[in-house]
């Protein structure tokens, strides 16, 4: 236990180091309340972890295109991301690639949920997730639970597989 | 007058889903599942140009008619009814009052019971309709999933591995399932516990709207329960999730109904029913909301056992035929509402057998 060294009165909870070429040059402990007063306090965790989930995802969306806010008409039936925006409709099934970045947190206000799960033409009954997690939607899952758990090394190394996994993917013909 | 119409045409007979039977049926009216589906290839339908409306329909209307269906239905063309008979399809729940209104082509497959009914055109290209009297969810689902997979081979539906069945509204997205049963909760609405009952199947995404009416203002204690969320759910979730939610609601109403049947409680119970049994009797001029409230009390009283000589099934129809549209229909003539309050209170004593 180290007692904070601008204030020496409260507990430090917080450590700031000074890190040059890989090696701790320097180091401070401080209590929080010093921490806020010298503008080094840690950021707040914001309110709703899907925040931090499209923080992390959102390299990701722009990497694989179609996850961008959306700027252009749908190619399939010309409806525009504010005609979208105004009415939460979507004129043709296109527009569910088109208009994804807008409609993912949609869609998780809606069902708190972004991907499907059930039925689909050829695979008639509901599937259970692979029993080795390696499915897209079970890493989006797993990811969002790591998130919510505020288990952030788990959740960037999700990231991570999440990545190399769609671009496995896209690759594929 | 055409008083002689009315046990025999078909549009006077409820469909079989209000014949009164079936598990829970003195509280759970009718089960139905409902499935939005959309066709590669072509706008969802409140984008569509006429012409694409027309092309779709033809497409659509043509293969539901196909042989090797598991049902077997007729197809009714919107276009080729008035609007007195639209509405008479719209109090059968068959269509919704936004495919009446439309101006497109746009059309109903029903089979004869009418326990399927699949809208085309309406806010998606395909609204598949599976209806059951009482609380049967498992055998609803069974019969609409047999005829999705029989439709799934016939018509091209837009899918996504991620997102599932597309649809024009995001509420939809995913399976495409609205499972929903409709109640009659005199018991909850008198003891002033409905409220706590909405509140609570809220929470666990259950919608709780009115049956008649309009908004939220449920008139004559009949509710409908449904699933809210489509997406992240399989179907079998869903179905088991409102099974088990609707169970508890059901319970919950046998309890507070006995609660009303008993000590000081008892009597007012009684003089309620009773009362509505008086009116409807005896009334001149009935409104549909006064009719709604009367019919709920009088299906209470058939239901616990408190008064004779009338079925549920009775109630049901009472309730069918006092709705605008059928009244008209079934006194062929065009009603002023006054007209209509003065014909329903007639025509309720006629159905229910009561002596003018």
């Amino acid at each position: 236990m180290q007692y904070c060294t601008a204030c020496q009165k409260a507990i430090a909870t917080i450590v700031i180091m000074d890190l040059s070429g890989g090696a701790v040059t320097g180091s401070q402990h401080l209590c929080p309340a010093c921490a806020e007063q010298l503008g080094v306090a840690q950021p707040k965790v914001p309110k709703f972890s899907a925040e931090i989930l499209e923080d992390l995802l959102g390299s990701l969306k722009g990497a694989r295109g179609g996850g961008r806010r959306p700027t252009e008409a749908c190619p399939g039936c010309g409806l525009t991301p504010a005609d979208f925006r105004a009415k939460g409709r979507l004129g043709c099934p296109r527009c569910y690639e088109t208009f994804r970045g807008d409609l993912l947190p949609l869609l998780r206000r809606i069902h708190e949920a972004e991907s499907h799960r059930g039925r689909l033409p050829g695979r008639l009954c509901a599937e259970p997730p692979p029993p080795d997690g390696s499915g897209l939607a079970d890493l989006r899952r797993r990811l969002e639970e790591a998130v919510r758990g505020e288990r952030y090394e788990e959740a960037a190394r999700l990231r991570d597989e999440l990545r190399s996994a769609e671009r496995g993917e896209g690759a594929k013909p | 007058m055409t008083r002689a119409r009315g046990g025999k045409s078909p549009e006077f007979r409820p469909g079989a889903w209000l014949s009164g039977t079936g598990p829970e049926c003195d509280i759970a009216i009718c089960t139905r599942a409902r499935l939005a589906r959309n066709l590669q290839g072509f706008r969802f339908s409140p984008c569509q140009p006429e012409a694409e409306a027309r092309a779709l329909y033809d497409f659509v209307t043509a293969r539901l008619q196909q042989k090797g269906l598991p049902e077997q239905l007729a197809v009714v063309d919107l276009d080729t009814l008035d609007e007195l008979e639209r509405t008479v399809l719209v109090e059968r729940h068959l269509i919704s009052r936004e495919l009446a209104g439309k101006k497109c082509a746009r059309g109903v497959a029903v089979d004869t019971d009418e326990a399927i009914a699949i809208m085309v055109n309406e806010e998606d290209h395909l609204r598949v309709q599976v209806f059951a009297s009482g609380l049967q969810t498992e055998a609803v689902w069974q019969r609409t999933e047999r005829l999705d997979d029989a439709l799934m081979q016939r018509l091209p539906f837009a899918t996504s591995e991620e997102f599932g069945f597309l649809t024009s509204c995001p509420t939809n997205t995913g399976t495409g399932l609205r499972l929903s049963v409709m109640l009659h909760l005199p018991g909850l609405v008198w003891a002033e516990e409905i409220d706590k009952t909405t509140n609570t199947a809220q929470k666990i995404h259950l919608a709780v709207r009115g049956l008649y009416g309009e908004g939220s203002r449920a008139l004559g204690d009949f509710y409908q329960v449904s699933n809210q969320v489509t997406l992240g759910r399989d179907e079998r979730q869903i179905q088991s999730d409102v099974h088990l939610a609707v169970g508890k609601i059901v319970q919950w109403e046998r309890e507070v109904r006995q609660a009303l049947l008993r000590g000081a409680a008892r009597t007012r119970t009684l003089d309620r029913i009773h009362r509505s049994l008086g009116i409807l009797e005896r009334a001149q001029i009935l409104t549909s909301e006064e009719a709604l409230g009367c019919l709920s009390a009088l299906r209470f009283g058939i239901e616990e056992d408190l008064i004779s000589g009338f079925s549920v099934a009775d109630v049901n129809r009472a309730l069918l035929l006092s709705q605008p549209g059928h009244l008209q229909r079934f006194t062929q003539q065009r009603l002023q509402p006054d007209e209509r309050d003065q014909r329903r209170a007639q025509l309720l004593r006629e159905v229910l057998g009561c002596k003018p």
